[in-house]
């Protein structure tokens, strides 16, 4: 499948910008302005919304480094968004540190986490990872319970009383940009390639003499720190943090969810599944009070059953056909492939 | 001396109710290769079930069984047909989240109709035993734990010596070849799960005087018996029961020798439990003792 | 080939549609009800986000009932809120918060800022009042709650938030007074590890101590235990006079089967949450005979105010509307917009400062029990009820000033 679009010994045939670039490069642009003056003539509930749909996309985003573009699927991935923000929560709960250090420093707690117990479970392979990282965020879901004097116990912690919807939307629409960017530029290099060897054939990928166990590790360790910001990012926000209110099945989930329905292992699905299900949830299942979840249950089937490649899969596929797809080509060292009209 | 007698004594009781709420998972998982996150939701509706016959009818809790096995069987069989078959042969990761739908639906179902009140069943079976002084064995558990035996000892003589046992273990071990054989696959396929089902449902009637059963219950158990069949390796019943059994204890000994933190201890460990029999040892803890099947 | 870059132009477009789909939307509210017609001057706003769905429903559905009634009664019969010569409608804006902490958050902060209302009245449970709280501190609005009684909400510094209910560490106050004025010597605790059991159990301690009872043990368990043997056991061994459990339902059915079961038999069982539920005597038969349980609010207590009179008349009141018993949720849940509207009233306006001053300077009984804040906002003057099951019955047997039946203590055989 994608295993073969980027293949070294043919010549660079890497992803490059084709001419219909500009107009799509355009509208996104528009996209981001739109994004970046909304405060401006938005409520506080409103960017508070928003906010916690750029969180959630985030988390999306870098699940899917490991479970859409490695194939390993993390079922215990909200535990880094746990350690995230209980890492923030403790020092400037206790130690009263500012916040951009405690932030750096939940985020480092997530990351080295990340590394310690992908050391051990990276090894595993298909469901058996799933099952270990799940039972990996149950352990440290009561382990933060138990630990009452660094972590405040089942009470939770709180911290310090900020309230700025602005500064919160800029800096996770900024976070969330940023790292879309850098995904977008890694999956072009070599090193996004041999991700995506790895989710193909990773035996195959380990004689082809790529080091799976540091590439794996080191994706899945910067997965962990991502998640881990947001999670420091949403305790300051949240102004409290318990275990059961950070150390939520439901995240995994929702990230899961987002990146299936969006397009596994694509730069766009996070983002795509993101907004839709979060469209919905305000808008269509929260007028089925009480069937909403039975609804989202029954959504979940039907994607993985029957739109499994998500939207953006699922587009891409089609040939021929008349759509903005096409309005980005890539450039092949050996053709001159004639770009559909639109 | 007796702390530590009382602490297996509810160690044994306990993992015997833990073997059978994983005996459903193991054969399913065995069988068919589907992971089916949706299995605790099936203990939940055998619990509902005998709860509803007994308050509404009045009935002895464990004669309830005997609507239980029926409802569960048609429910499984029907369930399977319908859904599973679609991700038998897909990638694991499908059948995990198809089922993990299926768990919030059934679950929420339930909900709807009987609402979150925990409830519970009170069997003329109760009360205690006392063996000593300071000992007691839980007269219900002390059934539970019988039952549990009883239903592992049918299980695996309904495996060793029927005809569509024999189907079942071939189907397990070798798919192709059981179809060369004549069996019919999804056939095999639909009646094991409906077994499960009705294991399942057995593991849920054994819950409802023991536990506060309530619609939401079911991902606890799914995960004791991810657990346990993490532990036992797959396809191993006695496993299974071992494996249940060595939870029980590991839980019972955390909360009782652990001062204050003790249960919170002990539900840790199962997590720590299943992780660690996952990385170090993914075969199974009882590979080498007889195989029993 | 079609490549995935032949999807970014598109995603785009798909990227822009969503987010504007996402940002013009808006939550729908499930319940608004009109003000009622008539000649008064305007209308103060109330919201309320309550679990209408979610691990908080039974109880936010009591909540929301509650807030309703009083709705239905100070627009009708009372003929609005009165703020100085004018009345005053009521109009309260519902939204269900799926017993979600990022949800209540939010709706709350929509309250605030789109449906621009006056005022707020409390979610239920305390971790959801922990985020609302913060939320209502933030913008400078005043919320009354009535179903958090987790300590640290109160803890914060918090000027805009008032509890009418009685909190967490004096949920076992006047039970263990009449107990250790019974005889008791000895107590055990067991607790679930969330915000208020923990409160529950840390005032537990406290008040033991006050009233010359030692405690012997205390054990926490995890959020969705299911198995309480050891714990039973080891109180067993210790042979106490007093048990004490708290958490939620869930744990009232646990420990007393697993009491059952092991044989350990306390003169006396406090279980902090489920004995005054209905329920519980529904689901354990026998078995739950002589627990004790503490209720903010019973019907047969005799508090009794001039708006909804008795606690029986409330009652009542409540049944007529609903069509079943209120439980202490509900009945908490009028108290909270009661005490806000007779804090409007005794103000003379709806301006923030003056409504927070006449919060503060509140000394007032009503149906629910006496109110008067401190000044963290908690409600120091309320005594918890207490209950006993006795043959298979709810009787209120505390505080002695409202009691109607009498402490069954040591319990039988």
């Amino acid at each position: 499948m994608t295993a073969t679009e980027v293949q070294p010994s043919q010549g660079d045939t890497r992803a490059r910008p084709g001419p219909r670039a500009l107009p799509a490069a355009a509208a996104l642009a528009v996209l981001v302005a739109a994004l970046a003056v909304l405060p401006l003539v938005s409520s506080d509930s409103r960017l508070f919304t928003m906010t916690q749909m750029f969180m959630a996309i985030t988390i999306a985003s870098s699940w899917n480094l490991t479970g859409g573009f490695t194939g390993y699927v993390d079922f215990g991935h909200v535990v880094f968004f746990g350690i995230g923000a209980y890492g923030t929560g403790i020092v400037m709960n206790k130690w009263h540190w500012p916040f951009l250090p405690a932030l750096l420093l939940g985020a480092v707690a997530a990351a080295v986490f990340a590394v310690l117990v992908g050391s051990a479970t990276l090894r595993l392979r298909g469901p058996y990872f799933s099952i270990a990282m799940l039972g990996t965020y149950g352990a440290m879901r009561e382990i933060v319970r138990v630990w009452k004097p660094v972590t405040g116990g089942g009470s939770g912690l709180s911290l310090p009383l900020v309230h700025n919807r602005p500064i919160f939307y800029y800096v996770t629409l900024v976070l969330l940009v940023v790292f879309l960017a850098a995904i977008w530029w890694m999956r072009r290099t070599q090193y996004g390639a041999s991700l995506v060897a790895i989710r193909e054939d990773e035996i195959g990928a380990e004689m082809r003499g790529i080091n799976t166990t540091v590439t794996k590790a080191s994706i899945f360790t910067m997965a962990g720190f991502v998640t881990g910001i947001v999670g420091g990012l949403w305790a300051y926000q949240n102004t409290f943090i318990s275990p059961t209110i950070v150390f939520v099945e439901g995240t995994t989930i929702d990230a899961v969810m987002m990146s299936m329905l969006g397009g596994l292992g694509t730069v766009a699905g996070p983002v795509i599944g993101g907004a839709l299900i979060f469209w919905l949830r305000d808008v269509v299942w929260a007028r089925f009070l009480d069937y909403h979840l039975m609804v989202q249950g029954a959504v979940l089937i039907l994607v993985v059953l029957y739109f499994p490649e998500g939207i953006v899969g699922r587009l891409s596929r089609r040939r021929g056909a008349v759509s903005l797809a096409h309005l980005w080509r890539r450039r092949r060292a050996d053709a001159s492939s004639p770009p559909d009209e639109s | 001396m007796t702390r530590l007698l009382q602490a297996t004594i509810n160690g044994v009781m306990l993992g015997g109710f833990y073997a059978v709420v994983a005996l459903g998972f193991s054969l399913v998982w065995g069988v068919l290769g589907v992971i089916n996150l949706a299995h605790g939701e099936l203990v939940m509706l055998g619990a509902y079930i005998t709860w509803v016959m007994s308050r509404d009818y009045g009935w002895e809790p464990f004669l309830a069984a005997i609507v239980v096995a029926p409802v569960m069987f048609v429910f499984g069989y029907v369930l399977q047909r319908v859904l599973i078959n679609r991700v038998i042969d897909k990638p694991h990761l499908t059948s995990l989240l198809v089922t993990y739908g299926l768990a919030i639906i059934i679950g929420n179902a339930v909900k709807l109709k009987y609402d979150a009140t925990p409830r519970s069943v009170t069997t003329a079976l109760r009360g205690f035993w006392p063996l000593g002084d300071d000992i007691t064995v839980p007269v219900t558990k002390f059934w539970v734990l019988v039952s549990a035996l009883v239903l592992m000892t049918s299980l695996w003589a309904f495996l060793r010596w029927t005809r569509l046992g024999a189907s079942i273990r071939a189907a397990s071990q070798n798919r192709e070849a059981a179809k060369i054989v004549g069996i019919e696959i999804g056939r095999v396929y639909a009646l094991t799960f409906a077994l499960g089902a009705v294991l399942a449902g057995f593991a849920g009637l054994l819950a409802s005087p023991i536990q506060p059963i309530f619609p939401l219950m079911g991902p606890v158990l799914t995960l004791k018996s991810f657990v346990i069949v993490a532990m036992a390796g797959l396809g191993r019943i006695d496993g299974v029961f071992y494996g249940g059994i060595l939870l029980g204890l590991v839980e019972v000994y955390a909360a009782t020798y652990v001062p204050e933190v003790g249960t919170n201890v002990g539900v840790i460990s199962s997590f720590v439990l299943l992780v660690a029999v996952l990385v170090l040892r993914p075969q199974g803890l009882f590979r080498g003792l007889k195989a029993a099947r | 080939m079609h490549t995935r870059r032949s999807r970014r132009g598109l995603s785009a477009t798909l990227a822009i549609m969503t987010f504007t789909g996402a940002t013009v939307a808006t939550g729908s509210a499930i319940a608004t009800t009109e003000p009622a017609a008539g000649e008064c001057a305007g209308t103060i706003r109330f919201g309320a986000a309550v679990s209408e769905t979610g691990r908080y429903e039974r109880e936010g559905k009591d909540t929301r009932e509650g807030y309703q009634l009083w709705e239905e009664w100070v627009n009708g019969e009372y003929g609005g809120i009165k703020v100085g010569d004018e009345c005053y409608n009521a109009e309260v804006i519902y939204y269900d918060d799926e017993s979600d902490a990022d949800r209540v958050a939010n709706l709350t902060e929509r309250l605030i800022t789109e449906d621009e209302v006056d005022f707020l009245l409390g979610p239920y449970a305390s971790d959801l009042t922990m985020g609302a709280s913060a939320i209502a501190e933030q913008h400078g609005v005043i919320m009354v709650e009535g179903n958090g009684a987790s300590e640290a909400i109160f803890e914060r510094g918090f000027k805009n938030v008032f509890g009418v209910l009685t909190p967490g560490g004096d949920y076992t106050k006047s039970a263990l007074e009449a107990l250790a004025a019974a005889g008791a010597e000895t107590v055990v605790i067991a607790y679930e590890d969330a915000a208020f059991p923990t409160s529950v159990a840390e005032g537990a301690e406290r008040w033991a101590e006050e009233f010359g009872l030692e405690v012997l043990a205390t054990e926490s368990y995890p959020e969705g235990v299911t198995d309480v043997s050891a714990i039973m056991t080891n109180f067993r061994d210790l042979d106490p006079d007093v048990f004490i459990g708290g958490g939620h339902f869930n744990d009232a059915l646990l420990f007393v089967r697993g009491a059952e079961e092991l044989g350990f038999e306390p003169d006396a069982m406090i279980i902090t949450v489920g004995p005054s539920n209905p329920d519980f005597v529904a689901e354990l038969g026998d078995s739950a005979n002589g627990v004790i349980g503490p209720t903010q609010w019973e019907r047969e207590m005799t508090w009794e105010d001039e708006y909804f009179g008795t606690a029986e008349e409330y009652a009542a009141r409540y049944e007529e509307a609903y069509g079943h018993e209120p439980t202490y949720q509900a009945a908490e849940s009028t108290a909270t917009a009661l005490t806000l509207q007779i804090a409007i009233e005794q103000a003379g306006s709806i301006e923030t400062d003056a409504v927070r001053q006449a919060l503060l300077d509140l000394d007032v009984t009503t149906f629910y029990g006496p109110i008067n804040f401190d000044d963290t906002g908690k409600n120091a003057a309320k005594p918890m009820g207490f209950i006993q099951i006795q043959d298979g019955e709810i009787r209120l047997v505390g505080p002695a000033e409202v009691a109607d039946a009498e402490l069954q203590y040591p319990l039988g055989e």
